[in-house]
This record gives C-alpha cells, structure tokens and sequence, in this order.
C-alpha cells in the first residue's frame, strides 16, 4: 500500500476505475483506486451492460456519444475483450404521449450527430420476427448503441491501472478522511493511511457516506434493482430491447444467455440487495407475451443490485465547493457502466487542468439542484 | 458304453460345484465342451459378492482355479473340449470329443448349460465390431485380445458395468453405458466403480444403429420414453469401433428339452426355462438343472443349486439322508434370494410352485460419525445386495453384517483399527481409508486395481464418483496386496476427502473444472497466475461456476485451486453468493394461469 498518492480514487467500481485509468493515461502518477470488495463487486458487477446513446437532454447524448466512440477503442486502449457489441438499442412506443417524446427526442438526438431513426411496427417486425409487436406504435432504433461484459470492463480496467503502476486495493474499506482549513490532508482505511490531497468520491450508492465524512451532503440514494439471466442460447437478439411501457430491458450476451431486469413498482432500498419471487414471476409474463419464443427457456440465475439514484436521475459531477479538492461521480441512477469510459475522461481533465477538454459535463454539477430540475425520462 | 450315477453337463459354477459334492459319493462324470472347466468365470477379474462359503472377494478366475483343483483331486472322470449333441432314450448323453462322436449312460443327470447373450436388434447390428459382452470378455480376459479401441456397452446389468471396468482397466476407452430403463440393471457398486472412471451412463436411451461401411465407426442413441419408443431428436452420435451388447442372458435348454423336462416361459427367470423344484428337480425325475439354466441369476446361487441338485442324487442313488443338509442349502439360497435386487428371481421361481420366504432385510442404519484423528474406514454400501465380505475381512468386530447377507453393513468407527483389510476384500470397492485431523489435509486410502501403481510422492489428480477431476494430490504410499485389489493412500486438502473417490495420472488435456461451460484448470490456474485471486473476479473472468448447475460443483474445485495455487486455506476463502433459483426454471413455470 502507498503511503502518499496523488489521487485516491474511493469506489473501484467501472466510474471509479475509468477515472483512475484516465488519470495514469494521462501521466499522473501515484493513483490509488479503494476498493472495499472485489473487483466489479458493486454496481458495476451487477448490472446489465446496455450502452446507449438515446437520451432525452443533448448533454447526455453527447457524452454517450464520446463513450460509445472509447467502448469502440476499448479493447486497444485497455487490453481486454470485453464483448463489445453493437448490436443497436430498440426502444419500444405503446402511447401517444411515447410517440411524441420519441419523435421529439430521435429530432434531438439527430441534431447532435446520433444516427438513429424512427421504425414502424412492420419494420420492426421485419427486423426482428420474434418480437410481438401487438400494440406497438412505433421504435426508436439506433444501430451504434450495443452492450458489453461490465464485470470484464471493471477488471481490464484494474488490471491496466495496475500495470501501468497505479494502486487498486480490494478488500479495504475507507474509514475517515482527513481535511485541514478545507484541504484533504490524507484518507484512513482499515489497511492502512494514505496522504493525498485529491479524493474522488466515486462511491456509487454509498458516495453520501463518504462525503459526510468531511460534512458534504451528496443528494443520493441506493435503489434496488432485480435482474435475471437465462441459460444460454443460439445469437437471435441483437439490440438491447427497451419497453418503457411494459417495464423491462432485456438483451442477449456474448455468451447466448438473455439478461433483463425491471424497475419495480416499489423499490426497495439499495442496502437490501436481495431477490423477490414476484420479479421473476413479473419477467415472466413479460417475456412470455412480448418474445413468445422464450417461453421454455431456463431462468438460470436472479440477483440485484443497486441504483445510485440522484433526484433528476441524471449524473452528478462536480467538485466540492468547501472542501478543496474534493471531486465526485455519482448518482449515475443506472445508466453509470455506459457512461463510465468519456466520465472517466472528463473527471481526470477535471482533475489535472482543473476543467473539462473533451466532452462538456457542466449541466451536470451540483448547483442544477438548487436552479431547477428537470428528470430525464428514458430509465427503466 | 459306460455308465455313470451321475452325469454333469456343463462346467461352470452349477456344474462344478455339483461335481465337488458327487465326486466322492457316486460316480460321476462332468463334461464341458471348453478346454478347461469354469465356465463364465474363467473370464471374469473381478472379485465376486457373496460369503465366504462361496468364494466371496475371490476372483472369479480364481474361483474357477480354486474348484478345478477341488474337483481333480476327487474320483470324478472330467471330460473338456466334449460337445453334448443330443440326449436320447434310455438315459444316453451322446456327446463329441477331438471329432469323434461317443456317449455314456447316466442314472441321474445334471444339465447346467448356463445360458446365452441376448441380441439387440437395430440397424447395421451385423457390422464387424458389434459383440456380445461375454465375447469380449473372453478375448480379453482369457486371450489378451483387443477387438478395439473405443467401446460402447449397451446394456447397464452387472455384466456391461463389470465390461466396463474391465475394459477401463486395460487402458481403453469406454465412451458410454447405455440403458433402456429408467435404472441402473446391475448392483450399484458395481455402477459406481465405472462411474468413478468417468464412463458416462446413459439411462432411458437406447443404441439405434451402428455406424460404419466395413467395420463399426460409431453408433446412434437416442432418449426412449417409457414405453421404449425412441424420442425424435434427442438423437446422438457416439464414436466408437466397437459396440458390446449386454442386454441380458436367456437360459440354454435345448438338452433339457430333449431329456423331456417341461420348459416353461417365465420372463422373470430369463425365458424358457425347465420346470424344477426346490431341489432343482426337473419334470422328469432322473433329471436336474442348476444354474443360469434354471433361472439367470449370481455365480453364488448357480453353485448353491448345483449343490442341491447333487446332494438330492446323492440321496436318490446312495439312499443317505441328506434332508438336513438340503434343507440348509436351500435356506442359505433363500437368504441370497431375499434382497431387494432378487424379486424378480423370487416371483418367477413362486409361478414355479417355488416359495421363497422373503427374510425381512434390516432396515440399514447409517453409518455413524466417523471419529476423527485416526485412520479407519469409510463404507458406501447403500444396497442391498446379497455380500457379507467385509464383516469377514474384519478381525475387529468393527462391520456387522449379520446373518442376512442382504444388509448393509454396519460399521463401528471406535473399534476400527484402520487395518483396511476390508478395503482390499471388497468385491465392489466400496470400502475407503480416511484420516482427518487438525492439519488442512487429509489422508484417504483408495482402492486402486490399474497398473502402473502410483509411487509414494507421486502427484495424481484426485476424481469424484462421476470421474471429473477434482484437485491435485500426493500419493504418500501404496500398499500392495496379493488379491490385486491394491490400496493407494493419498494426502488432499480435507474438503475433498468426501469427493476423491478415485486417482489417475494427471492427462495432457487439462481435465474441466466447470463441465456447464467447459472451464479447464488451465484456464483457471492461467488467470490466477496473472495475479487475480479473488474467487469472484476468476468466476467473472472465465465464467467457472455462472453455468447452469449454479456452480454445484465447480465451485469447490475452483477454490480447491486457489487454495494450493495460493496457499491460502479454503476455509479462509470467500466462496461466492449463492442466488435463486438453485436449479434452472422455464419462463412458463412462472406464468399465474398455469399455476394450480
């Protein structure tokens, strides 16, 4: 273990590992990333992998945008085969009021650069047959979207980090942190103390708990939320599927298996990472009536995993205004694993120039809180 | 013409134990058209079931040896290589001899032919390369032949798993045991010791056709449902050059017919077999039958009614009173009769007019705790199958079989004094040596009958009942015993003391760890080596224990590994979560309109 490092990075979940491998990438040196479990243990292990570019505030797409074009250099840049796929991502429209938010989002969308296109029912039957497109107004298609291995992502990145000589602790939990006159002095772990003087909060979920170690309050909560994974069978699923009406996403891996979760109708808390019958039960019908084929397919494995909900359910990413050199990632409410390769790029900016270069992150800080608000609508 | 009191048809186990009895009481004559007696046994390796009065944890060839020097040592003319053609009025045997035709008279007969295998038929069963169980054994056991390289066995009765074995023991390759039925035929230890090789058993499926222009190449199978019919598309192919049906046994009784005895067809009893009574009389009063003959059964009940049969001519012909001696044989083949895996023998003998009281079996008692801290013996004898070997390999009073040879041993941990004579006595290699003490590894003694035999400090690979690898180990030394049932005792890490059932010199492949998504310890030990240790970043990388079986089994394997790859106890490693549902569930199982 280091005894003084540049930057500690808490929390080596996807967030917190990019940052980290962006920081040694760009020449600082001396990083340590805390991990309080293993590697991909949290969030980042426990989610499905989607990556999107289909968002509702042209920010979001543009940063999606940015971390599409680093999930394409992945596997250069990093090192691993992480199953990168981009097999597109198909919302699904049952309503008039989806209908007009997804012509005015692809309209959106379209201005920034994204190719993606509205589809009929016919056409998306023509794509995809397996799909029962009863009901369905129309989708929302965009071919550059695809998904990939989170968990693999999470360890080529703590492998690189290692490699390229900075520190990945697992298995250490961060205790305190210390902070003289407003700048951090250094963070006690149960292995150990490390001077440093630059703390990034990349906690997920549990970033308030690190922040109100030094009195700053981050508006984040954990939200729980279930996903299940089949038994694996011939590729016949390339999109991530999205149904907003019916509540659920689901996608195929690399491997053949079917991953897909829901948002439930009362989520319970992102400390209680336990299972519920009536989610595959749920699921179930769900998938029975939208993909009829999958009807005797074998659910094989169910978990969950939390969400790090912040209150517009979109990122917060700023540094603190009372604590010097205090930076946090968070409340990525769901959609963190997509977003991770360009926030990791932007954050270590942040860090080493003091601003941003590549992709622009200010609607998110922290101060739209207290402006005004406005929640972006594409999350399950 | 000469003429005999008694007349033998047949050498094997009926025949020769018949011959022993008549040899010094009547004259008695004994034909077998092989060049040596024994019958069956001459080509069987494996030690036999059954009590010591009755060869048990003999071989079977030796049996054979051992009633050979019996039977010479007595006034019995013993005619070999003697074909019988024909039995014809006036109590004649006609029988041939090195090309020559001849024939004695008998005032009783006893015909023990024993019996044949049944054939299967499907398509292209007339390939070179299809054989009978028995054929095989005998080009193997009696000749040292080989007719192939890579076996497949239809049938799972105890002959296609001793085949099995046998093969396997050669260095051979058996790819599978199939089996129509829903259940292993033969005894359960008998399975478990094929099994332990890796030899898959395919139940419910059958052979459909062979495969092959000139010679066999491979063979079709498919799943059967209940009524035998075979299931579309669940068809596979196996490869293999040589396919041994062992469906079955069906009695010879063409002499039996000719000497006038009413042949009856009793499924139970494999066929078309002669009428008889307790004392295997037949319904023509100068004649019995003994042995497969009357009903297909165990060695040990063709020797206990041949026997009988002798001792009844023995009454008939000498006018001594044998009844108390009868009525013992004929208890002790009610005692072998009175387990489970005998009530078909049992009702196919009561449509004979034959009763046999059923012994009440025991209720098998599990074994004890064993103590831990010392060496002593572990026993996986579950079934009840008529064996009372190890109480009598026991000088220590520690296993109790007790006077039904049916019950499963009990065994006595406290009066164990870890001698493992019981291990090596056996018949179906049940018995294991373990030592468990405060270290993290523990001792297990396995009974081995492969050559070469390991070395002290050789490294083997431990195997699992189903012959999967499980992890690495020691051998600390090898006891030898004159039966060939040697005992290899082996150091592991604890966890694996109930798993290791069998060791094999470590293959060139590298043997899989998770068989759901076909992970190897290569694969495993490549990324520990990378410096990743974590039990859960392994799984997430190679996938090991995210299959189907939700990591049942890879999973201690895998932190086996880890464990002597990092040295750090298993004890001490985090082992995972484990997560709904345990086995795997179809999407319709949740559907609320097909709930009850």
């Amino acid at each position: 273990m280091m005894k003084h490092a540049s930057v500690v990075v808490i929390g080596g979940g996807i967030v917190g590992s990019a940052i980290a491998f962006n920081l040694l990438r760009m020449g600082t040196k001396n990083v340590c990333v805390i991990e309080k479990s293993y590697v991909s243990s949290g969030s980042t292990g426990r989610c499905a992998g989607g990556i999107r570019q289909q968002w509702s505030s042209p920010m979001n797409v543009k940063l999606a945008m940015r971390s599409v074009k680093l999930f394409e250099e992945f596997e250069k840049d990093v090192g691993m085969d992480i199953e990168y796929y981009q097999g597109g991502y198909l919302l699904l429209a049952y309503t008039d009021s989806e209908v007009d938010d997804f012509e005015k989002n692809v309209r959106m969308q379209k201005s920034q650069g994204l190719d993606v296109e509205i589809l009929t029912p016919n056409q998306i039957k023509e794509k995809f047959p397996f799909i029962n497109v009863e009901g369905i107004k129309l989708g929302s298609w965009c071919q550059s979207d695809g998904h990939a291995n989170p968990q693999l992502a999470n360890i080529a990145y703590a492998i690189a980090i290692r490699k390229m000589g900075g520190e990945f602790l697992t298995h250490t939990t961060v205790t305190g942190i210390d902070v003289q006159n407003g700048q951090i002095t250094g963070v006690q772990t149960d292995n150990g103390y490390i001077n440093t003087e630059i703390v990034v909060d990349a906690a997920g979920f549990e970033s308030p708990k690190i922040g109100s170690m030094i009195g700053v309050d981050i508006p984040v909560h954990g939200e729980r939320h279930q996903i299940l994974v089949t038994e694996a069978v011939n590729h016949f699923l390339d999109p991530l599927v999205i149904n907003f009406n019916h509540n659920y996403y689901v996608r195929q891996t690399h491997h053949g298996s079917l991953m897909m979760g829901q948002g439930d109708a009362n989520p319970a808390s992102g400390e209680d990472l336990g299972n519920t019958i009536e989610f595959l039960e749920e699921m179930s019908e769900k998938m029975i009536k939208d993909f009829p084929l999958l009807k005797n397919i074998h659910i094989i494995r169910q978990w969950s995993g939390a969400y790090d909900m912040s209150p517009d359910a979109q990122p917060i990413i700023d540094e603190s205004k009372d604590i010097s050199r205090f930076i946090y990632a968070t409340g990525f409410s769901g959609h963190g694993f997509m977003l991770a390769p360009a926030v990791g790029e932007s954050v270590a900016e942040m860090i080493i120039h003091g601003r941003t270069i590549t992709t622009d992150v200010s609607n998110l800080k922290m101060d739209r809180f207290t402006i005004g608000i406005e929640r972006e609508h594409n999350v399950v | 013409m000469k003429e005999y009191d008694a007349v033998v048809i047949g050498g094997g186990p009926a025949g020769m134990a018949a011959a022993e009895v008549l040899g010094d009481q009547v004259k008695t004559l004994i034909l077998d058209e092989n060049d040596m007696l024994g019958g069956q046994l001459v080509k069987q390796t494996h030690k036999f079931f059954g009590d010591h009065a009755h060869y048990a944890s003999t071989r079977g060839f030796e049996i054979a040896n051992k009633f050979i020097d019996k039977i010479e040592k007595k006034p019995v003319d013993i005619l070999t290589s003697s074909t019988v053609i024909g039995i014809y009025p006036q109590n004649t045997v006609a029988y041939v001899k090195d090309g020559h035709e001849d024939q004695v008279k008998y005032k009783k007969l006893i015909i023990a032919t024993g019996a044949m295998e049944r054939q299967l038929p499907f398509i292209n069963s007339d390939l070179p390369g299809v054989y009978g169980a028995g054929a095989v054994q005998t080009l193997m056991n009696q000749y040292g032949i080989f007719p192939g390289k890579r076996f497949l066995i239809i049938g799972s009765g105890n002959i296609g798993l001793i085949l099995a074995y046998q093969l396997a023991q050669t260095g051979v390759e058996v790819r599978a045991i199939v089996e129509a039925l829903d259940k292993i035929g033969g005894y359960e230890v008998h399975a478990n010791k094929a099994k332990r090789l890796g030899i898959p058993i395919f139940l419910k499926h059958t052979i459909i056709k062979a495969i092959g222009d000139e010679s066999v190449q491979g063979a079709v199978i498919a799943e059967v449902d209940d009524k035998f019919n075979v299931i579309a598309g669940t068809e596979k192919e196996i490869v293999a050059d040589t396919i041994c049906i062992s469906v079955g046994l069906m009695p010879i009784t063409e002499l039996a017919e000719q000497a006038k005895c009413k042949i009856v067809y009793i499924p139970e009893l494999g066929g078309y077999v002669p009428v008889h009574d307790e004392r295997m009389r037949t319904t023509n009063p100068d004649v019995f039958v003994a042995g497969d003959l009357s009903s297909i059964e165990e060695a040990t009940t063709a020797m206990i009614e041949g026997k009988l049969a002798a001792m009844q001519i023995v009454e008939d012909v000498k006018k001594t009173d044998l009844e108390k001696e009868i009525s013992n044989e004929i208890k002790t083949l009610a005692i072998f009769r009175s387990g489970p895996k005998s009530l078909k023998i049992r009702s196919g003998l009561e449509k004979m007019g034959i009763v046999t009281p059923q012994i009440e079996v025991p209720k098998f008692s599990p074994l004890p705790n064993s103590e831990n801290g010392k060496l002593h013996a572990i026993i996986e004898c579950t079934e009840e199958i008529p064996c009372n070997s190890c109480e009598l390999a026991c000088k220590f009073d520690a296993i109790k079989v007790g006077e039904n040879i049916n019950t499963p041993p009990v065994f006595d941990p406290l009066k164990c004094t870890g001698c493992a004579v019981c291990v090596t006595a056996c018949p179906g290699l049940a018995i294991f040596m373990e030592k468990l003490d405060e270290s993290p590894n523990a001792t297990l003694g396995i009974p081995y009958e492969f050559l070469p035999l390991p070395k002290s400090n050789e490294k083997m690979w431990g195997m699992d009942r189903d012959g999967n690898y499980v992890c690495d180990l020691t051998v600390k030394r090898v006891v030898k015993n004159s039966n060939k049932t040697h005992i290899v005792y082996v150091e592991l890490p604890k966890e694996f003391v109930d798993v290791v059932r069998h060791v094999t010199y470590p293959q060139k492949e590298s043997p899989f760890v998770c068989r759901c998504e076909e992970i190897t310890v290569d694969q495993i030990e490549k990324v520990i080596d990378s410096g990743i240790t974590d039990f859960e970043e392994i799984k997430r990388i190679t996938r090991v224990t995210m299959g189907p079986c939700g990591g049942k089994n890879c999973k201690m394997i895998t932190l086996g590994i880890i464990s002597r790859k990092t040295g750090i106890p298993i004890s001490k490693l985090s082992h995972g979560t484990s997560r709904p549902p345990v086995k795997p569930v179809e999407f319709s199982a949740f559907l609320r309109g097909d709930k009850k």
